[in-house]
């Protein structure tokens, strides 16, 4: 039984409690607001944790896998030399671009040398993403000179500014396989068959040739080549390369619809036949799979396949590979500079760190090595015995090396430069995805070149046409300054 | 439950007004009534805070987004062009590619999904004991994150080396290059889901099952139903708000078809199996066109906001041909 009086009490009570919960409620709001911006305080400040410590650790951004390795090799040395570490922080090989821009258009604070493929590079000086580094120049020379003209200035510079220095110079080359192409019955059986030696192919018809010879499923197949989405613009381009073709005529009209482009695709097609059944699903790792397993007679892959062919780790066609460069041209995909981020807190080491990877007796124990993915940059690296891993142990026999490194430089003397003016990326990735559609059959070739044509009109459009004629006459001047015809 | 807490507030217990209390006068009331309703709105107020900082103001900014011609790598002010990205998304081919890639994905998805799944909770439902210990086992595929179902399916869907291939090729029945071939890789890319979500689809339907009152088949049983008869005029009219829950979620997940994609294919062979999520992405963060991602994404909004919409009205409607009354007095 209770007090009728207590009732009375009832709205004071639930105004005390009221009072006693706001004075919560404002606490649990102060809370809400302090913990968010504690935790946001926490994982944005990976920049002050840097500052704090500048000379302790460079942080490193590079696709992730064997390219990692040089860092790692030479980390001691640095750690030895500068007493800094080294802090490795790989990204996926496709993607890398969507997530560096995501990244550093927010400000990013968490790279300070940033590997990437120079077809960036003009995306991310216009963003300002990158510091210049001929202001560095005081703490090392980078001994440009010594680089090979086509992976000089206009790789690593754009606007007279270095904003880059070389780690990997990629291209494409044929490889094949030695002990077919010398067997004196195969010669003989491809001589009657189409009127000519057996040899290395010097044009796209006598590729295509050999590749229907040796395909003969499911035992060997006749080529291969990276089929799938990410990179098959790249062998679309090797072809269309060598037959003449170029990316852009002077007033921005895309080449790669041209009748050139049509037969190049159509080429690249009709190689499917000759290929493995997967042939949409091979891409870098695949396509060394099909070679080094001596399934396949010939492809053409990025050079440092040679490397693995060798390795009896690794193959199961050791000395048995051959090295040629590509029909008439070959396509330079890919590459690797290093660049320090225009958000790093630590940037005198970071372009420490870069310039000595670069160094000529530094790089040249790495760009032979087949635990890694970086090839030959310098003219100091061209030299038949260069061609050892980073413990200074060959990793061919002379007469292959000797056959490896003539082909590299055969194959730069007619190198094909990869497009690498503002939107490069997009350009390149719509290319992929319409030769991909083509591959796949879902396009014909010419419409499929036709579709990526008129995207590139709007992407040029976008980016400002005058702006982009201009930095393409400024690529394609630089190329020819450095002595690639085009 | 509302007029019990009515009475509450009145000082009234369960059978009416309490002899012993005397109950405020209406202002006082008023006041008391205000006073809690304040007292409540800020109760409210840190979930309302973090509603609009989660939900409202990033939708209201794709849609301010949405409106202007904003590329991320391009330099220069934002310019307004109203419906112009809306207007594009309709004219691309692309989308409309997209879409029909991500409607077939759903489409197949729930017509292997649903009867399978209904079939596994009707087994469930009479497994005499273990019930909890076959559901736990049942609900590891859906539990593994999306990128490790990818890795085990690229495995699996190996040309050279995959399991599957291997049995194919014992039973001589070719090697289908799975996610490589156009015709074959958005049904690879369902069966992956199917395989991943249908235990969810008969872990929702086989709770919805144990939901019913057991006389209700008892009877149905009595009155001479064949099992068929149970399962077609018993349980599913009465599942039916369970089952359009279970659509709809599953069609809202389908939807937004986009890791399975990104790991197994990334949207090829060619476009073959670009989701309309995936498409999405990679206008906004591989071209960093983010006016028109916006536009995209505000549009699959609105799409699945009326597919779950229509669906929700179909499943709301009572049942028809049910001979079990609603309030059966069993």
């Amino acid at each position: 039984m209770k007090d009728p009086k207590s009732t009375r009490k009832h709205p004071h009570a639930d105004r005390a409690r009221s009072r006693v919960t706001r004075r919560a409620l404002l606490s649990t709001a102060a809370a809400s607001v302090a913990v968010p911006t504690l935790l946001d305080a926490v994982l944005s400040g990976q920049g002050t944790l840097y500052a704090a410590t500048p000379s302790t650790t460079v942080n490193i951004e590079i696709d992730a896998g064997q390219n990692e390795n040089p860092f790692r090799w030479k980390a001691s040395e640095v750690k030895a030399r500068w007493g800094f570490g080294i802090n490795l922080i790989g990204l996926p090989f496709v993607g890398q671009y969507e997530k560096l821009v995501s990244e550093l258009t927010a400000r990013s604070t968490a790279y300070d040398v940033l590997v990437f493929p120079p077809y960036f590079l003009g995306d991310f000086v216009a963003l300002n993403f990158l510091r210049d580094l001929d202001q560095f120049k005081g703490l090392g020379d980078p001994q440009l000179a010594d680089y090979l003209p086509a992976y000089r200035d206009p790789v690593i510079k754009r606007n007279g500014k270095t904003y880059a220095l070389m780690y990997d110079g990629d291209l494409l080359q044929v490889t094949y396989r030695k002990d077919l192409f010398e067997d004196p019955k195969e010669r003989a059986a491809f001589k009657s068959k189409y009127g000519h030696d057996l040899a290395p192919p010097k044009t796209w018809d006598e590729y295509m040739e050999i590749a229907e010879f040796f395909h003969r499923p499911p035992n060997l197949y006749g080529t291969a080549f990276y089929a799938a989405r990410g990179f098959c613009y790249a062998w679309f381009i090797n072809i269309f390369a060598g037959l003449g073709g170029k990316w852009f005529e002077a007033d921005m009209t895309p080449g790669i619809n041209s009748e050139i482009g049509v037969r190049a695709l159509t080429l690249l097609v009709k190689m499917k036949n000759f290929a493995p059944p997967n042939i949409l699903q091979i891409d870098y790792p695949g396509l060394n799979a099909v070679f080094l397993n001596g399934s396949t007679a010939m492809v053409v892959q990025w050079d440092d396949l040679a490397l693995k062919v060798e390795n009896p780790a690794m193959s199961k066609v050791v000395g048995k590979g051959g090295y040629a460069p590509c029909p008439v041209r070959s396509y330079m995909p890919y590459s690797r500079v290093m660049a320090v981020s225009a958000f790093s807190k630590n940037p005198e080491n970071a372009y420490r760190l870069a310039w000595y990877m670069q160094l000529p007796k530094v790089s040249v124990t790495y760009v032979y090595d087949p635990e890694c993915g970086e090839d030959p940059y310098r003219y100091s690296h061209l030299k038949y015995d260069a061609v050892k891993n980073h413990l200074g142990k060959p990793t061919m026999s002379p007469a292959a090396a000797r056959n490896y490194v003539d082909a590299i430089r055969e194959g730069l003397k007619a190198g094909y430069p990869e497009l690498s003016i503002p939107g490069a990326p997009r350009y390149l990735d719509i290319l992929d995805l319409y030769v991909n559609q083509a591959l796949a059959g879902a396009l014909s070739p010419k419409a499929a070149l036709d579709a990526a044509a008129r995207e590139w009109k709007s992407i040029t459009q976008a980016e400002d046409p005058g702006r982009q004629k201009a930095a393409y006459a400024a690529w394609i001047d630089a190329f020819r300054k450095a002595g690639i015809q085009y | 439950m509302r007029e019990d807490t009515g009475r509450r507030e009145r000082g009234e217990g369960p059978s009416g007004p309490s002899p012993l209390r005397s109950s405020p006068g209406p202002a006082s009331r008023r006041h008391l009534l205000s006073a809690q309703r304040r007292f409540g709105w800020w109760l409210l107020l840190p979930s309302l805070i973090m509603l609009a900082a989660n939900s409202i103001f990033p939708l209201l900014y794709a849609v301010g987004v949405s409106t202007k011609a904003y590329q991320m790598l391009i330099p220069g002010p934002r310019r307004f062009v109203g419906l112009a990205n809306y207007i594009q998304a309709l004219q691309d081919p692309l989308v409309w590619h997209s879409l029909a890639v991500t409607l077939y994905f759903v489409g197949g998805v729930l017509v292997l999904q649903f009867p399978a799944g209904l079939g596994l909770a009707l087994l469930l439902h009479r497994l005499p004991r273990r019930q909890e210990l076959v559901a736990t086992l049942l609900l590891i595929p859906t539990i593994l994150s999306a990128s490790v179902v990818g890795f085990q399916w690229v495995q699996l869907y190996n040309y050279e080396f995959g399991p599957l291939n291997y049995l194919l090729a014992l039973l001589h029945l070719g090697q289908p290059t799975w996610t490589a071939d156009p015709h074959l890789a958005l049904p690879a890319l369902i069966f992956v889901d199917f395989w991943e979500w249908t235990p969810f689809m008969t872990l929702l339907l086989f709770a919805g099952l144990r939901s019913l009152p057991p006389q209700i088949v008892d009877a149905a049983r009595v009155d001479g139903s064949t099992p068929w008869q149970v399962v077609w005029r018993v349980f599913l009219p009465l599942l039916r708000p369970i089952i359009g829950i279970a659509l709809i979620l599953r069609i809202i997940m389908a939807f937004k078809l986009f890791d399975i994609v990104y790991v197994l294919t990334a949207g090829g062979p060619g476009i073959a199996t670009e989701s309309l999520a995936f498409y999405t992405y990679i206008q906004g963060f591989r071209y960093f066109n983010m006016g028109y991602a916006s536009a995209l994404s505000i549009l699959q909004l609105i799409l699945i906001t009326i597919l779950a919409k229509l669906l929700l009205r179909l499943t709301r409607r009572p049942p028809i041909g049910g001979f079990i009354p609603q309030e059966a007095p069993l």
